[in-house]
C-alpha cells in the first residue's frame, strides 16, 4: 500500500477533472470500509429474510460485477458487450472443476480467474484495434460465438441442459444451507472489487487508462503503449468478473449458456448498472446496482407474471432516458448538486 | 456437383437476405455515423407490421409494405430526432441509447403479445420454382430480387438526385455541406427515416419466411454487422456484396462442417477482416475510425 501512495505522489492529478482535487487511496480504503460496515450491519439486520437475502447477495454481485467492468469500461472508456464471456469462464471452470474432480470452489477461483484473464488478453489483442462503437460491436459478436460454443460443445457445459452441481452443504465446497453466508460472500468480493478499482484509479495503470480514454492519440504521443494499457486494464477486469462468475456458478448450483450468457442478462446488464451509478466513477456501479437490483426483482415479481419481459422493458427505457439526460449517472448528477450547492454557499 | 450448385444457391438466397437486412444498418452507419443496435428490432418491427395488416386487413404480406415502411420511415424520423440527434457527439451514449432502444422494442413487443409464435401467410409463400433438379422456394427468390433493386435504387439516388447529393456531401463533410445551405439535421432525419424504411422493407420481405418472434431481431443484427464490416462501412455495393459473401460462407460451413456452428464461423472471418482490413472489402481505410471523428 505504502508503495502505491508513493507513486500517488508523483503521478500527475488525473487529467479532465473538473476539480484538481485528488482522493487518496487511504481516504479511499476508509471510505470502502465504511460502505463494507453498513452492508454487513444491513445483512446482520436482515439475517433471517431469505428474500431480502437474495436480494442483497444480487445487488452485491452485480454490483462487484459492474465495478470490474467499470475498470476498462468506465476508467479506459473501452465499452465491452462481451464480458459475460469472461463471467461464463469463470462460472464453468469452478463448475467443471467441482462437478468432475470435487475441486473446493476457493481454490477454483483461481483458475478460473487466469483463464478469464487469459482468453480476455487473447480477444482483445485485435479487438482493440477497433474504436468505440466497433470494439462494442465485436465483442458483442464474441459474446454470441461464445453462447454458440457453450451449446455445441456439451462435454464442458452440458450443453443447452446445463449443469447442475450437487448439494453438498459446507464451507469447503462453498455450498450453504442458508442464504446469509451467500450474502456475506458476495459483500467479500463486492469489497474486493472496490478495492482493486481504487487501487487501480490511483495507480499508474489508471491515469494510462484514463488519458487512453479523454484521448487516445495523445496518449499515444505522450509515450504511453496504449494497446498494453487496454490489455492491462482489460486483464484485471476480466479476472474480477471470471472470479462473479465462480461465486454466482456455486451460489445457484447450475449454470447453463443462457444463464451465462444472455446479452441483456448479463453482458449489457454490467453496463446498464455502470451507467446508470456514473460510468468511470468509483462508487457509480454500486450505486447503480443499490437502484437496479431491487428494481429488477420488484418489476419481476409486480410485473412478471402478467407481462413476460417487463423488467427488460423498463431497463431498455432507463437507458435511453439516462443515456440522454444523465449521462454521469446518479453519482455524477449528485456530484454536479454538491458542486453547485457549495458555488451557491460560497457566493 | 448438384449439391455444390444447391448449397451456392442457398448460401445465395441467404446473402439476399443478410444484405436486405444491413442495407438500412449501413446507410445509418454511412451517413450519419451512428451504429444502430436497434435495427434488427426494427425488422422485427417490420415483420409484426406485415403480420398485423395481413391480420386486420387481410393484406397479403408483400402489399402490406404500402402501409409499414412509411410507417418505420416516421418511426426512424422520431428516434433521429428526439433521441439521437442530442447524441450527435457522444459516441458511447449512442450504443446506450440504441441498446436501451433495442432492449425496450423487443420486450414490448414480448410484453405484448406474450410470447406466442405468430405467422404471416402469403398467396407466394409455399410457392416453389423448380429449375432442373434445383428448387428455389418464391420468398426467398423474391428477397434475392428485392435487395437487387434496393441496391441499384439507392445507388442511382446517392449519385443520381440532389437530396442523394446532398447526402453524400454531408457525409463526406458535414461543416462544409452545412456551408453550402444543407440543412444537416433535416439530411439526418431523412436519412435514419429511410434506413428504418428499409428495415421495415426487409422485415415485411422477410415475414412470410420465417416465425414472429421478439427475439429475431437478434438473429439478423450480428450477420448485419458483420456484412457491413466486411462489405465496407457506408458502401452500398459493399453492404450487397458482403451479404452475399456472409451468405455463401454461412451455407458451405453449415453442409462441410456444422450448423450449430456457423455463428462461430462468421466470427473468425469478421476478426480476420477486422484485422486485415479494419475499413472492410469495399470500404475506405480508417472507416472503422470515423464513428468516432467529430465533425462538427
Amino acid at each position: 500500500m505504502s508503495k502505491i501512495d508513493q507513486q500517488e505522489a508523483g503521478a500527475p492529478a488525473a487529467p479532465g477533472r473538473s476539480s484538481p482535487h485528488v482522493t487518496r487511496l487511504r481516504t479511499e480504503l476508509g471510505r470502502i470500509a465504511a460502505i463494507a460496515a453498513v452492508f454487513g450491519a444491513a445483512i446482520t439486520f436482515w439475517q433471517g429474510d431469505p428474500f431480502i437475502l437474495n436480494i442483497m447477495a444480487y445487488t452485491f454481485l452485480f454490483g462487484a460485477l459492474a465495478s470490474s467492468w467499470n475498470i476498462i469500461g468506465g476508467f479506459g472508456g473501452q465499452f465491452s458487450l462481451g464480458h459475460g464471456v469472461f463471467f461464463a469462464i469463470g462460472g464453468y471452470t469452478t463448475a467443471n472443476l467441482y462437478f468432475h474432480w470435487q475441486i473446493s470452489p476457493w481454490l477454483s477461483l483461481i483458475p478460473a480467474m487466469i483463464l478469464a484473464m487469459l482468453v480476455a488478453v487473447l480477444v482483445s489483442w485485435p479487438t482493440f484495434r477497433l474504436k468505440g462503437p466497433f470494439f462494442a460491436i465485436a465483442t458483442l459478436a464474441l459474446n454470441e460465438v461464445a453462447l454458440v460454443l457453450a451449446n455445441y460443445f456439451d462435454t464442458l457445459t452440458g450443453g443447452p441442459r446445463g449443469m447442475m452441481l450437487p448439494f453438498n452443504a459446507g464451507l469447503a465446497n462453498m455450498v450453504f444451507t442458508s442464504r446469509l453466508p451467500y450474502a456475506v460472500l458476495m459483500l467479500g468480493f463486492l469489497i474486493v472489487c472496490l478495492v482493486v478499482g481504487a487501487m487501480v484509479l490511483r495507480s499508474r495503470l489508471g491515469y494510462y487508462l484514463q488519458a487512453v480514454h479523454i484521448d487516445e492519440d495523445a496518449a499515444r504521443a505522450a509515450g504511453i503503449d496504449v494497446l498494453r494499457v487496454k490489455l492491462s486494464g482489460m486483464a484485471v477486469s476480466a479476472a474480477l468478473t471470471g472470479i462473479g462468475g465462480s461465486l454466482f456458478a456455486m451460489y445457484l448450483r447450475f449454470v447453463d449458456p443462457p444463464t451465462l450468457l444472455s446479452i441483456q442478462d448479463i453482458g449489457v446488464k454490467f453496463l446498464l448498472i455502470a451507467l446508470i451509478g456514473g460510468v468511470g466513477t468509483l462508487y457509480g456501479p454500486l450505486a447503480g446496482a443499490l437502484l437496479i437490483i431491487p428494481l429488477e426483482f420488484h418489476l419481476r415479481a409486480t410485473l412478471g407474471g402478467m407481462l413476460p419481459g417487463a423488467n427488460l422493458l423498463i431497463l431498455g427505457a432507463l437507458l435511453v432516458i439516462f443515456s440522454l439526460f444523465m449521462r454521469r449517472g446518479v453519482v455524477g448528477a449528485g456530484q454536479a448538486l454538491w458542486t453547485r450547492y457549495r458555488r451557491t454557499k460560497n457566493e | 456437383m448438384l449439391s455444390f450448385l444447391n448449397i451456392v444457391i442457398v448460401g445465395l438466397l441467404l446473402g439476399g437476405i443478410y444484405g436486405l437486412v444491413s442495407m438500412g444498418l449501413n446507410l445509418i452507419f454511412g451517413v450519419i455515423r451512428i451504429v444502430n443496435f436497434s435495427q434488427g428490432e426494427l425488422v422485427m418491427l417490420g415483420m409484426y407490421g406485415a403480420y398485423l395488416s395481413w391480420f386486420f386487413l387481410g393484406l397479403d404480406p408483400y402489399l402490406s409494405s404500402i402501409i409499414v415502411v412509411p410507417l418505420l420511415f416516421l418511426l426512424g424520423v422520431v428516434l433521429q430526432r428526439f433521441i439521437l440527434q442530442p447524441l450527435q457527439n457522444e459516441p458511447f451514449m449512442q450504443i446506450f441509447a440504441t441498446f436501451g432502444l433495442l432492449m425496450f422494442f423487443q420486450n414490448l413487443v414480448l410484453a405484448i403479445t406474450g410470447g406466442t409464435g405468430y405467422s404471416v401467410r402469403s398467396a407466394a409463400s409455399s410457392a416453389v420454382i423448380t429449375m432442373g433438379e434445383i428448387n428455389v422456394s418464391l420468398p426467398r427468390l423474391i428477397v434475392l430480387i428485392a435487395v437487387i433493386v434496393v441496391a441499384l435504387g439507392l445507388n442511382w439516388f446517392v449519385t443520381h438526385t440532389m437530396p442523394g447529393k446532398a447526402v453524400r456531401a454531408v457525409t463526406q463533410d458535414r461543416r462544409s455541406a452545412r456551408l453550402m445551405g444543407i440543412n444537416v439535421e433535416l439530411a439526418f432525419m431523412l436519412t435514419f427515416g429511410a434506413g428504418a424504411a428499409l428495415a421495415g422493407l426487409a422485415g415485411v420481405m422477410l415475414a412470410p419466411i420465417y416465425t414472429l418472434s421478439p427475439q429475431i431481431g437478434g438473429n439478423f443484427i450480428l450477420a448485419a454487422f458483420a456484412v457491413v464490416v466486411l462489405g465496407g462501412l457506408g458502401s452500398v455495393w459493399g453492404a450487397f456484396f458482403g451479404g452475399f459473401i456472409i451468405g455463401l460462407v454461412e451455407a458451405f460451413a453449415g453442409y462441410y462442417f456444422d450448423p450449430a456452428l456457423k455463428h462461430a464461423i462468421w466470427f473468425l472471418i469478421f476478426i480476420i477482416v477486422l484485422i486485415v482490413r479494419p475499413g472492410g472489402l469495399f470500404g475506405i481505410a480508417g472507416a472503422e475510425e470515423m464513428g468516432l471523428r467529430e465533425q462538427d
